[in-house]
């Protein structure tokens, strides 16, 4: 969650905690209903900001709405995949999320034979892409973050948590005792990439996506067809030890998006997707 | 951004006047029935509120259209700038142009020794972080298109076609062999032709720059595109080249990743089996 989140979340939750703070107004026996709607309303909210990916296609699915986002191209009403109609012929395209990387750079340690995992990388690479017959796209949209502006942020954030450390240390309450050692184990994670900063490796904010086109004589042939694809991809990418995931709702619109123009700024990115960093 | 945050603050006064009138307002003027409704349609606002920091690239066009196909933008999605070296798309006031850059690079991970592989994965790590502007790194893999071959094939079956139409009512048995072997090798070729799938694999990076004139757009995309190749050249030793012409309709439209005539055939025989 970004600063956005937090905002559009807390203003929105102003609304719903005024509901539930005056039920008395509605009189004896209607409170009560206008306490589950105002719940239901919050369930909503709380559903749509961790798990939107699921409830909008499934509201758009139930209501059977389908968008176009530009001419010739349609987005499918379970909002999973674009077909585009050339010559009486269907082309059904499904995004699915593809990351190579693993979080290495979040961890606190360098991950164990990851030199050994970059040795046998690429030939892992030409072995599950052998193993597909269909056509496909894997994107790596990525930006070189300044390593100077990235090192000092990470100095600003040690030096807090040594103050919350310090803070903590001079507290005598049992609970102190958890909350100092989470509060190492962060000192730990940033000291961590620090020190990969000054070995000379380089942050990057990136984002991995798979794309595949299924074609079909009709619009259900190609999406069943767009829909095997995608399987067989997770399996033919499994050997990367990479979890390949079919990407639903406001993200298929923001990915076709990115296949007539890629984002300008990390903003651009960050606004719609959340990035490795 | 702003008219994000316009449709956020709007959508939260209406929620809020409604909750307002419905807390406020004396029962003797708004009965308990109406004021559930007034805080349903408050508590409706106060949702649609929250959603639109994600989907308010739909809500203008659902609110408006209120049909079952939502047609968020009926103009092509970009047209090819005059200088054949991007694509150009509208987006409110501003031209977004993008290039695509091509990335020769033809060696196998089978030819390499492990000290190589090491290496050339390491190039990669570097080649992503290679710009701090963000820089799309595509690795494309697509039918191969078949379609002038197998037209030639369709004109050779034509002429043999032909041929043996023009000999069938002669009395030279001999020519008239000749020319239906002639045609049933024409029509194996097209079989086997249409019936496996060749790929082709290629990789190419896109990089797009805003401007407030078009020309604006393509000149800064244009000094982007120089720079990445800079940099993809001394992370790989190759020599990319920016993209030109309909050879990037590869990298954008779906059609071109499956070609029609190529898949055609095969496209006919699965529906004849199904119908069958």
């Amino acid at each position: 969650m970004d600063e956005m989140d937090v905002l559009y979340l807390a203003l929105c939750g102003v609304v719903l905690l005024v509901a539930l703070a005056t039920l008395s107004a509605y009189g004896a026996g209607w409170s009560y209903i206008a306490a589950v709607f105002t719940l239901l309303t919050a369930a909503f909210i709380i559903a749509m900001n961790w798990a939107d990916f699921i409830v909008f296609p499934a509201i758009m699915k139930m209501f059977s709405i389908t968008f176009q986002p530009a001419k010739g191209y349609a987005i499918v009403k379970n909002q999973d995949a674009v077909v585009k109609n050339v010559g009486g012929l269907y082309y059904a395209t499904g995004f699915a999320t593809g990351n190579l990387f693993g979080y290495t750079f979040k961890a606190e340690q360098e991950e164990e034979g990851a030199e050994d995992k970059m040795l046998h990388a690429s030939e892992n690479w030409e072995r599950a892409v052998m193993s597909l017959d269909f056509p496909f796209k894997f994107h790596v949209l990525s930006v070189g973050r300044d390593v100077q502006k990235v090192r000092d942020d990470l100095e600003a954030k040690r030096g807090y948590q040594e103050f919350q450390l310090s803070r903590s240390l001079e507290n005598t309450q049992a609970s102190a005792e958890t909350t100092v050692t989470d509060i190492r184990r962060k000192i730990s994670i940033i000291q961590a990439k620090i020190d990969r900063i000054s070995a000379g490796e380089k942050p990057i904010s990136a984002l991995m996506y798979f794309e595949t086109t299924a074609v079909g004589v009709s619009e259900k042939a190609a999406l069943d067809a767009l829909s095997d694809q995608i399987r067989r991809l997770q399996i033919g990418m499994s050997s990367m030890n990479m979890q390949v995931t079919r990407v639903a709702g406001r993200e298929v619109y923001a990915l076709l998006e990115m296949n007539f123009s890629t984002p300008i700024s990390v903003q651009d990115i960050t606004t719609e997707f959340s990035t490795e960093g | 951004m702003d008219q994000k945050i316009f449709a956020l603050i709007g959508l939260l006064g209406v929620s809020i006047v409604l909750l307002i009138i419905a807390i406020g307002t004396p029962q003797s003027l708004i009965p308990s029935p109406l004021k559930i409704v007034l805080l349903i349609v408050a508590l409706a606002f106060d949702a649609i509120a929250f959603t639109s920091r994600r989907y308010y690239y739909m809500m203008v066009p659902l609110l408006r259209q209120r049909s079952k196909n939502i047609v968020l933008s009926n103009e092509e999605p970009y047209w090819l700038s005059s200088s054949g070296d991007a694509i150009i798309r509208r987006e409110r006031d501003w031209f977004i142009a993008t290039a695509y850059i091509s990335i020769p690079f033809y060696r196998s991970a089978t030819e390499m020794t492990d000290v190589e592989k090491l290496e050339f994965s390491r190039q990669m790590s570097r080649l992503v972080g290679i710009s701090s502007e963000p820089v799309r790194f595509t690795t494309e893999m697509y039918l191969m298109n078949k379609d002038a071959y197998i037209q030639e094939l369709h004109d050779a079956i034509n002429q043999a076609e032909l041929e043996e139409a023009q000999l069938a009512s002669g009395a030279d048995t001999e020519k008239l062999e000749i020319a239906r072997g002639k045609l049933a090798m024409w029509r194996n070729i097209m079989q086997n032709a249409s019936a496996v799938q060749s790929l082709e694999i290629t990789s190419y990076a896109a990089v797009s720059a805003a401007g407030a004139k078009e020309y604006e757009a393509i000149s800064m995309v244009q000094q982007k595109a120089r720079d990445v190749v800079a940099g993809i050249g001394t992370t790989l030793g190759v020599t990319p080249s920016v993209i030109t012409g309909s050879a990037i309709l590869k990298f954008v439209e779906p059609e071109y990743l499956i070609p029609f005539s190529t898949v055609r055939e095969q496209m006919e025989t699965k529906t004849e089996e199904q119908v069958i």
